[in-house]
């Protein structure tokens, strides 16, 4: 039966060509993008030589505030995961509750 | 045609054949990921044309065809479930609205298939994802959870309650088929 | 005898304090790490009031689910989650668990909540720490044929915030009275 019902989902959800003309807007789209200018020879050897001295610089810094910022994600992330368990059981709880308040609908007992 | 893996390597030289090849070589997966999610076909399809736009600034960054197409699909959920979220939660959306998600003609109950496509509209954004990623673009869990960034763990309890919410909502259509099961 | 007079007077004032100390919000969560290498889910998260406040730094108001979290931790001071599921049907220990109750009957907590649900097969028990008028610890024990699950929150708790969970981080809304719409 999962497998049907499984089956019955991707059926529904088999996909679908959008419009004829849509990699022709896409293509029109990134024509009209605006494109880098040319920089003379030097300027642009001049401006690599600048962006490496500062990139240093940058990097060292860089990645502490990455491994900081790591720390802070897997933190929120772990929250975020805490808070969806904890939601989780208090909805089987509520839904128990009401299902009381619903003969029928379920079945359970409460103290 | 050119063949896709010479496709990455030619577009990311700049060839714009190769890119319009890789357009139509992935456009159908990134439009129906937009559709089902937004559930507008204006909408779908300015997102997916924007997801292609990203793609070609992008290029450089794309190693090899199964990255594209990891890119491709973690980029159109994540920007749509941002559109989702800017917009009212749950909105209920109508049978009639649901004319332009509608598949090719195949086997199976269309009236269910309709349905089922409908139920699926009204999840919230994040178990939405999970449910196209794993019906309409066949990923594993794990797949799913690197696509979204987001614990193996999450991914199954979301799939888990979608699944119950789907069930429940169409036992009307048919209620003899499709009873839960215990897990 | 008036030293002796005055370590008698110290050591009844330590338990009078005692008995009237605020009671215990953090309970003692063993870390169940032979369970861990038998479960096939397994969710072990501790978070004390340091890691809250880095956690709260990265939360992004424009994102619904982190906007809900932010309003709620925010007069927490600690959130525990041990989180168990196996392969087959009461294959843990029930004894890890039911320590962690009797730390539930010390003064202060009380059970609030005590429900069985058939169809989920699951029991859920949940605690609330009243200190002076206050709830500041909640915990949550749910029990399953093939897993638990125990919740311990420190702090100060809007039990109709976590309640409003539901809906956030992509739970969906069982819409237990609300009718599918007719079909065609």
């Amino acid at each position: 039966m999962s497998n049907d019902f499984d089956q019955q989902l991707r059926d529904a959800l088999r996909p679908v060509d959008p419009d004829e003309s849509f990699t022709r807007r896409v293509m029109s789209r990134i024509a009209n993008e605006p494109t880098r200018s040319r920089r003379p020879q030097r300027a642009r050897w001049a401006c690599v030589a600048l962006a490496a001295s500062v990139l240093l610089g940058i990097v060292i810094f860089h990645h502490w505030q990455l491994q900081r910022e790591q720390h802070g994600i897997e933190a929120r992330n772990q929250l975020i995961e805490a808070l969806r368990v904890t939601g989780e059981k208090l909805d089987i709880a509520y839904r128990a509750i009401n299902e009381d308040s619903h003969p029928g609908a379920g079945e359970s007992s409460r103290t | 045609m050119i063949p896709t893996d010479d496709s990455l390597l030619a577009a990311r030289a700049g060839a714009p054949a190769a890119f319009t090849a890789l357009v139509r070589k992935h456009q159908r997966s990134v439009y129906s990921l937009a559709l089902r999610m937004l559930t507008d076909r204006h909408k779908a399809e300015d997102l997916a044309q924007e997801v292609f736009l990203q793609l070609h600034r992008s290029l450089h960054s794309i190693e090899s065809d199964a990255h594209l197409l990891f890119w491709l699909r973690r980029v159109t959920t994540n920007r749509a479930i941002d559109r989702l979220r800017q917009e009212p939660r749950y909105v209920a959306v109508s049978l009639e609205a649901c004319t332009d998600l509608e598949s090719e003609r195949h086997e199976g109950d269309p009236l269910l298939q309709r349905r089922l496509r409908e139920v699926i509209a009204q999840l919230p954004p994040v178990p939405r994802a999970v449910v196209l990623l794993r019906y309409q673009e066949d990923l594993d869990p794990t797949e799913i959870a690197r696509t979204l960034g987001m614990p193996i763990n999450s991914v199954k309890s979301h799939l888990k309650r979608s699944l119950a919410v789907l069930r429940a909502r169409i036992r009307d259509i048919a209620p003899t088929d499709f009873e839960t099961r215990p897990t | 005898m008036r030293t002796h007079s005055r370590k008698w007077l110290c050591l009844l004032l330590l338990i009078a304090r005692a008995a009237t100390a605020a009671p215990q919000a953090q309970l003692q969560l063993p870390g169940f790490e032979s369970l861990a290498a038998q479960a096939s889910e397994s969710v072990n998260i501790t978070l004390d009031s340091n890691l809250l406040g880095l956690a709260a730094r990265f939360l992004d108001s424009n994102k619904p689910e982190d906007a809900a979290a932010r309003e709620l931790i925010g007069g927490l001071k600690g959130i525990y989650v041990r989180s168990y599921t196996f392969d087959r049907d009461f294959t843990y220990p029930s004894a890890d668990v039911e320590r962690v109750r009797k730390q539930l009957s010390a003064p202060g907590w009380q059970r609030v909540v005590e429900v069985h649900s058939r169809k989920e097969q699951a029991n859920v028990d949940i605690y609330i720490l009243m200190d002076q008028g206050k709830a500041n610890g909640l915990a949550l024990i749910s029990s399953e044929p093939r897993g638990f699950t125990i919740v311990n929150i420190v702090g100060s708790i809007d039990l109709q915030k976590l309640h409003r969970l539901e809906g956030h981080f992509g739970i969906p809304r069982l819409p237990l009275d609300e009718k599918p719409s007719p079909t065609p």
